[in-house]
């Protein structure tokens, strides 16, 4: 099945979802993306609350008969070791092998990032809703102190009310024997 | 000798009394404004000071284009203070800006004729378009690197005579500049200033301020600052590293990283102004790209990494330049490292000099060599 588009018809092979046993799914050895440990927790988090909602992308490798990772290499980490499951939903792409590294780099790279501003509005937001500080930094994988932070509408200035005023100091010639 | 003395007086105190008295001595004041915190708080003691004298002064902006979104606002907010008491001295024209993230396109010009489709935003319309001054007497600093900021700075001030240029410098902030600035009176038996030519002083009432005076007394006047330090806070980034000027010279690349989290729409603008952008933002702090502080694993010394990006350097034109500058330094890891971050920073300018020494690391082995 296929959508037409302005530009020309676009696949769909997340039609084609199929779950196959968690051994025959290898990753593959050019893979640049690296994930820090807060936030493999926070897609375990994701994986438990929201479910598997993509499958891994893989090609198939006839040589060693495993389906090679193309996208989800963290996801199926998550699925392996993290929650030690047996079976894992894939989609099989027929991509020769730069189709499929320029396809890793895409998936990897193609995304936004969250704009501070509407971060902070999103943290209040939950905590109008009646979320405690520790469950949005647990649900949103953030650290307490980055909830702390976007918590704080009044702005630097405030932090600084209940200074005092330095003493001022001027440049004097003084005798050299001080 | 010259020292520091403490005077029994707070330094907001003392900063009104020095605007006060800059004042009763000039009858022509500029206030410089950059949009970050300490030009704010200058800009407000100066303009409060006019609006109870009756007097306006001018308020110079010489803007860069490639800013923050959120520094153009400050600079609305500051002229929009006491509008009664302001002379805007907002200059928008042509004159060639660092970019660090570009190989290829290693200079933008400001406000570029021609490029208005493409600039990052229009001119405003109360702004100073050309140069104020008499262009067969215009001076340049250096003609390799062309006619750059501080050139239409040089210019602007000897344009006028006998003013009063009131910059928001403070010791604490540019330790070295002060020692540089107060060595000498600039004016009668003033130290914190500067003197110029015809007759003009840069002044700096706030040289003795802290850090957190300058957010006190933000706090106490309700002024608003630039949203950059909010965002920065958020970020839990120093407040102190934050700068709001050009975004693409060699010293503020780093801040490209986060743009697209604080202001998407001045990254989208960026990014079809000038060429290097995205590299900025995904490289600005890679240790092995940009900071060039680790050796890519690939090369086995600086010297084969610097070898390697010379005899690769894209622009036959400036390629000389390096390889000029380099003949003249010592050929050691150490200055390796540093030719290496002029190189993929495209500093053909200089702006990052290398400290020419044996490499200290060397020695250190030396040394322990000769006692084990």
């Amino acid at each position: 099945m296929i959508i037409k588009t302005k530009k020309g018809p676009v696949k769909l092979p997340l039609l084609d979802v199929r779950v196959v046993p968690i051994g025959q799914v290898q990753a593959n050895n050019y893979n640049p993306n690296a994930v820090a440990s807060n936030n493999m927790d926070l897609l375990e988090e994701s994986i438990l609350s929201n479910g598997f909602c993509f499958a891994i992308v893989t090609v198939w490798d006839p040589d060693s008969e495993k389906y090679i990772i193309v996208d989800g290499f963290h996801r199926y980490l998550i699925f392996r070791d993290y929650l030690e499951a047996k079976e894992l939903p894939i989609i099989v792409l027929e991509h020769d092998i730069s189709q499929r590294m320029a396809a890793t780099v895409q998936f990897n790279r193609a995304r936004g990032v969250h704009q501070v501003e509407l971060m902070g509005d999103l943290v209040q937001a939950l905590v109008q809703q009646g979320v405690d500080d520790e469950d949005i930094a647990q649900r949103l994988g953030m650290e307490a102190e980055e909830v702390f932070r976007l918590k704080q509408i009044t702005g630097i200035a405030e932090l600084f009310k209940n200074q005092l005023y330095s003493k001022a100091w001027e440049m004097q010639e003084v005798p050299d024997d001080i | 000798m010259l020292r520091q003395v403490y005077i029994n007086k707070t330094v907001l105190d003392a900063a009104r009394e020095r605007v006060s008295y800059v004042f009763d001595e000039f009858d022509n004041i500029i206030v410089s404004v950059s949009g970050g915190k300490d030009s704010t708080v200058l800009a407000h003691l100066a303009l409060s000071e006019a609006h109870r004298r009756e007097r306006r002064i001018g308020v110079f902006f010489l803007d860069e284009e490639v800013v923050y979104d959120s520094t153009i606002k400050q600079i609305e907010y500051i002229l929009s203070l006491y509008p009664k008491n302001t002379i805007p001295l907002w200059i928008q024209m042509e004159f060639a800006l660092t970019n660090a993230t570009s190989l290829i396109e290693s200079q933008l010009i400001c406000w570029e004729a021609g490029k208005h489709k493409i600039w990052m935003r229009p001119k405003q319309a109360n702004s100073i378009k050309f140069p104020p001054w008499d262009r067969k007497k215009e001076t340049i600093r250096d003609k390799n690197k062309g006619f750059g900021f501080y050139d239409a700075l040089d210019n602007f001030q000897n344009s006028r005579e006998n003013t009063a240029f009131l910059v928001g410098l403070r010791a604490t902030e540019s330790p070295n500049r002060w020692r540089a600035v107060s060595k000498n009176p600039g004016y009668k038996d003033v130290f914190w200033c500067t003197k110029m030519k015809h007759g003009n002083v840069s002044m700096y009432p706030l040289y003795d301020w802290n850090f957190h005076d300058i957010w006190k007394y933000i706090y106490d006047n309700q002024l608003k600052y630039s949203n950059i330090y909010d965002y920065m806070y958020k970020k839990g980034m120093g407040l102190q590293e934050i700068r709001v000027s050009s975004l693409i010279h060699e010293k503020s690349f780093k801040a490209l990283v986060e743009l697209p989290e604080f202001e998407p729409k001045t990254y989208n603008r960026l990014l079809k102004r000038i060429k290097g952008i995205s590299i900025g933002n995904l490289y600005g702090k890679d240790s092995k790209m940009l900071r060039v502080s680790k050796l890519p694993k690939n090369f086995k010394t600086w010297i084969a990494y610097r070898d390697f990006l010379l005899a690769t350097y894209p622009d036959p034109e400036r390629k000389p330049i390096f390889e000029k500058r380099f003949v003249r330094h010592l050929n050691n890891r150490y200055v390796a490292r540093q030719q290496c971050r002029q190189l993929v920073l495209n500093d053909y300018e200089n702006n990052l000099p290398v400290d020419n020494k044996p490499d200290p690391r060397e020695a250190m082995i030396e040394k322990w060599r000769a006692l084990l």
